[in-house]
């Protein structure tokens, strides 16, 4: 085999290289696109520290912030998988508020204040975020309608739903043994119910996105949706499960907000969806589909979380606040983005 | 004369107005290789894709080692043993190789991780780097995306993949149109190396020296229809470009 | 030769990545730099101190409003920032995007983590924000309630707010005497569970009836101009002979008033509005509105640093306090130039 020298392509032959060996897991680990984001989370947890010692460093600070943080980082787990297959679902913080009407309403019907009740509660939360999340999938995969158009449309249905069925009041009582269990409990007194049931969803399908072939099919679909198809992968019987995640989810996220709140706040969760997909987008996943991590989505979930405890504790005007955090949302993007590029250059 | 592996008789194939197959035949005989030629917009792709599985034909009949056989799905294409290394790879760039040599066919784990859908990544990349090794395709990482990788080296992976796979024949569409010379006498060894496992190659080019130097036959595809059939050791150039372009035809439908 | 080019090549790739992850992790030092830079530097609310003897001297106090960008609290923020400076205490000013809940919780989370002396609180619901202002009790620090209030208040040394029950009967009789004494009346209401807009609600329904209104019902804006809009126009739709509207807050009223603007129907349907911000005096003053009930929440949150000075030095605080209102109108709009709320300190 000789090598013309007049070949206009410089690589060396296939032919001539011994695969390698494969990159060892860590060495993996420290260049994935998570860890950079992973990072900037310690950095700024450092900074603010460092400036205010006393008031952001203590565990009751540290709790306040993954429970404020808990029902987002469900919503983004879901919205993980959806934006790796290069859709999106703004329909998440609609679904919440539905879901948590019908549970509120259906515990209250029920009646009673024992598990019993809030078990009901938590199956009809689950069963609505379903329904939605399935109704999604089935528009976007069968109906081949874009994922943004779907979504927004069962945004305002869900919401409108939700309306319809509280005539516009909140769902104000709630089981109180909801309340102080999941709700304000804590597990030893120290870790907060909703921060478990939020890092274990998290945990799960981390594994499941990283581990299975259901995850590995996401990732396929969203890296090229045709080549998927024509190696047999069931694309859009796969498509509709994902948004049915996410809508469990949504159903799932609700469920923890009227435990908290002890009200279903339907005039809240406005921009639950483009939190969600900020946290997401910030912790490395691509909007254009097949790449993203859900540990990448957690840190993208802290990043917004601490900034505004930490600006709070500093003591920035409030105004300050906003503008600060979407510089440095833009600048966790970017960075992301030098680094991605910096390793594809050839 | 042994009966043809593969045939397809009077393929129909419409787009809307466009009519990209007008009743083809094709034939590929087993463990040789096969060139379909033809100008643009001849129906070398259409036909490709509608023998994989990946199109569905609105009339015409296909028949696979002498009985009929429909094939709906890319899945019934592959049961009967029949891969295909498609012009734009149908590689995922976000995955890395071995992955994409395993997509829809994933290596699960033993027990009840495998029945809960946990892949075995550890076995699928110790094959992936057989199968790459066996065929003679060196990548530096098998473990970074193949987004990363030259076109030659893409190129190698999708190939694997079919050559794996296949236990019939392998389709390749136009798979050195983006390469360079070196990795185009690569694929060309890949695909004499492959007919000499036994299996069936038909191979879509442009590029009359590639064809004439690998092919065993050659048959001419030509708006929708095949007209000529030729022996490459029997044939010239000059009489399939002749027989691509309409100035000579041999067959009457 | 070719090897030795590779191998060039190879060496250049790779200095070129160690000094592009250097380069990011400065770029990352250097925008969190600035984006902290920022916001350090900003913020004219954070030191207010000044001569003034007792040993509430230098003592930490922050506001909570209900929502960032109302004119109400913007007011109260300046009546108690001008209480703060006489006092020698240095008060810090903080509010969510929306009047929510789930958005006031993680404030009043992190200002608890600050362990200020006193927190002066509007709460954004009476009974979800009841955990975390008990969190930051327990922190120690001294919570005053302002404008709005708890289902459960034992949480508080104090709570300061108009009388909202009070505010909505007078709105009523203005209303009454606006229209002449009957017709169909109507509610613009922000949303169940804040306790000033409940009662304001209760009094006017209460009011309209004594006077012999005719109460049509009330909807819910969720403290959105927008919706505030929308729902006048699908109210006047229905009830063309409407003859009068009361909007309990000053978000509902600035969207009552432009949907009424926007129909045409200035001045034939009169409405009567809660709070006087700068847009509705602007409306009063072009007749689309016909009376706006002012609170004084400069002087809500004058008296609630007094209370939580007097907490925080061991005097006797008063548990409740009602602030009194002021009816605007056109006609005596030029005396009542005090009370109408700022938009900027």
């Amino acid at each position: 085999m000789s090598e013309t020298s007049t070949a206009p392509q410089q690589e060396p032959a296939i032919l001539e290289e011994e695969p390698r060996e494969r990159v060892p897991w860590w060495q993996r680990f420290v260049t994935g696109s998570s860890t950079w984001i992973g990072l900037i989370l310690v950095g700024l947890i450092v900074v603010f520290s460092a400036l205010e010692y006393t008031s952001f460093v203590s565990s009751s600070n540290a709790r306040n912030i993954a429970t404020d943080a808990a029902v987002l980082l469900v919503l983004a787990v879901g919205m993980t998988y959806v934006i790796i297959t290069a859709g999106i679902d703004l329909s998440v913080g609609a679904v919440l508020v539905f879901s948590g009407v019908v549970a509120a309403k259906l515990m209250n019907s029920v009646g009673g204040n024992n598990w019993g009740t809030i078990l009901i509660g938590l199956v009809a939360s689950l069963a609505a975020g379903l329904a939605w999340g399935t109704l999604n999938g089935f528009l976007v995969a069968k109906a081949k309608i874009p994922a943004l158009i779907v979504t927004l449309g069962t945004l305002g249905m869900a919401l409108g739903a939700a309306l319809l069925i509280t005539g516009g009041v909140d769902e104000r009582e709630v089981p109180t043994k909801l309340i102080d269990t999941i709700g304000t409990g804590r597990v030893f007194n120290q870790v907060p119910y909703l921060v478990i049931i939020a890092f274990s969803v998290a945990i799960v399908f981390g594994i499941v996105l990283a581990m299975t072939r259901f995850g590995r099919n996401t990732y396929a679909i969203g890296s090229n949706e045709e080549a998927a198809r024509r190696a047999g992968i069931a694309v859009d019987r796969h498509l509709i499960k994902v948004y049915a995640l996410s809508g469990v989810l949504a159903g799932l996220a609700g469920f923890m907000n009227v435990a908290r709140f002890a009200t279903t706040t339907i005039g809240g969760h406005n921009t639950d969806n483009l939190q969600a997909i900020a946290a997401v987008v910030i912790g490395g996943t691509s909007l254009f589909g097949g790449i993203g991590t859900v540990l990448g989505s957690v840190f993208g979930v802290f990043i917004p979380a601490v900034l505004q405890n930490g600006f709070v504790i500093i003591g920035v005007q409030p105004f300050w606040q906003q503008v600060a955090v979407g510089a440095v949302l833009i600048g966790a993007v970017y960075l992301d983005q030098l680094r991605r590029r910096s390793v594809q250059n050839r | 004369m042994a009966e043809p592996l593969l045939e397809a008789r009077g393929i129909v194939k419409n787009f809307g107005r466009v009519h990209a197959l007008r009743g083809a035949n094709f034939t590929v005989n087993s463990g040789e290789v096969v060139a379909l030629v033809g100008d643009n917009g001849a129906g070398k792709s259409t036909l490709v894709k509608t023998l994989a599985g990946v199109l569905a034909p609105d009339a015409g009949e296909i028949l696979f080692e002498g009985r009929p056989v429909a094939i709906h799905t890319p899945l019934e294409a592959r049961a009967l043993g029949i891969e295909t290394v498609y012009q734009d790879l149908a590689l995922a760039a976000d995955l890395d190789p071995a992955a994409n040599l395993f997509m829809g066919r994933e290596v699960l784990r033993g027990g009840v991780l495998g029945k809960l859908g946990f892949l075995d990544k550890r076995e699928m990349h110790r094959r992936a780097d057989e199968a790459f090794k066996t065929l003679g395709i060196g990548l530096q990482d098998s473990s970074a995306p193949v987004a990363n990788m030259s076109g030659g080296q893409r190129q190698g992976v999708a190939v694997s993949r079919a050559v794996t796979w296949a236990s019939k024949v392998v389709f390749m569409d136009e798979p050195t149109a983006a390469l360079g010379v070196v990795q185009t006498r690569h694929v060309l060894d890949l695909i004499r190396r492959v007919r000499e496992q036994g299996l069936s190659v038909v191979l879509i080019s442009h590029n009359m020296p590639e064809v004439f130097e690998v092919a065993d036959r050659i048959e001419v595809l030509r708006l929708g229809e095949r007209v000529a059939q030729f022996k490459t050791s029997d044939t010239t150039m000059e009489a399939v470009v002749g027989a691509m372009t309409g100035a000579i035809a041999q067959e009457a439908a | 030769m070719n090897e030795i080019n590779s191998i060039r090549r190879e060496r250049d790739q790779m200095s070129r990545k160690s000094t592009r992850g250097l380069r990011v992790l400065l770029a990352a030092g250097l925008s969190l730099a600035v984006a902290v830079g920022a916001g350090c530097g900003g913020g004219n609310n954070n030191n207010s101190t000044s001569g003034g003897g007792g040993s509430a001297q230098g003592k930490k106090l922050t506001l909570i409003a209900g929502v960032k960008g109302d004119e109400f609290y913007i007011t109260m923020n300046c009546g108690a920032q001008a209480e703060a400076k006489k006092e020698g205490v240095s008060l810090n000013f903080q509010g969510p995007d929306q009047f929510d809940a789930s958005l006031q919780t993680p404030i009043v989370n992190a200002v608890a983590a600050k362990k200020p002396d006193a927190i002066l609180i509007a709460p954004t619901d009476t009974k979800a924000m009841y955990a975390p202002i008990k969190q930051a009790e327990s922190n120690g620090s001294k919570i005053v309630l302002v404008d709005t209030t708890l289902d459960n208040a034992s949480v508080a040394v104090s709570q300061i707010a108009s009388d909202n029950l009070g505010g909505g009967k007078t709105a009523a009789d203005t209303l009454a005497k606006l229209i002449g004494g009957k017709g169909k009346v109507f509610v613009n209401n922000v949303k169940p569970g804040i306790s000033t807009t409940d009662l304001r609600a209760k009094g006017f329904q209460e009011g309209a009836k004594a006077a012999g209104l005719q109460y049509i019902g009330q909807q819910y804006n969720q403290d959105d101009p927008a919706k505030a809009a929308s729902i006048t126009k699908a109210i006047i739709a229905k009830n063309p002979d409407l003859k009068g509207i009361f909007a309990t807050n000053l978000f509902g009223a600035e969207g009552t008033a432009s949907a009424l603007k926007e129909a045409g129907l200035l001045g034939k349907v009169k409405i009567v509005g809660f709070d006087a911000g700068p847009k509705q005096v602007r409306d009063l003053k072009e007749g689309l509105v016909q009376a706006l009930i002012a609170q004084r929440p400069a002087q809500i949150g004058q008296l609630g640093v007094q209370q939580a000075v007097a907490a925080l030095t061991d005097k006797p605080v008063k548990s409740k306090i009602a602030t009194g209102f002021v009816s605007i109108t056109k006609d005596n709009l030029s005396q009542n130039q005090n009370a109408l709320y700022k938009a900027s300190c």
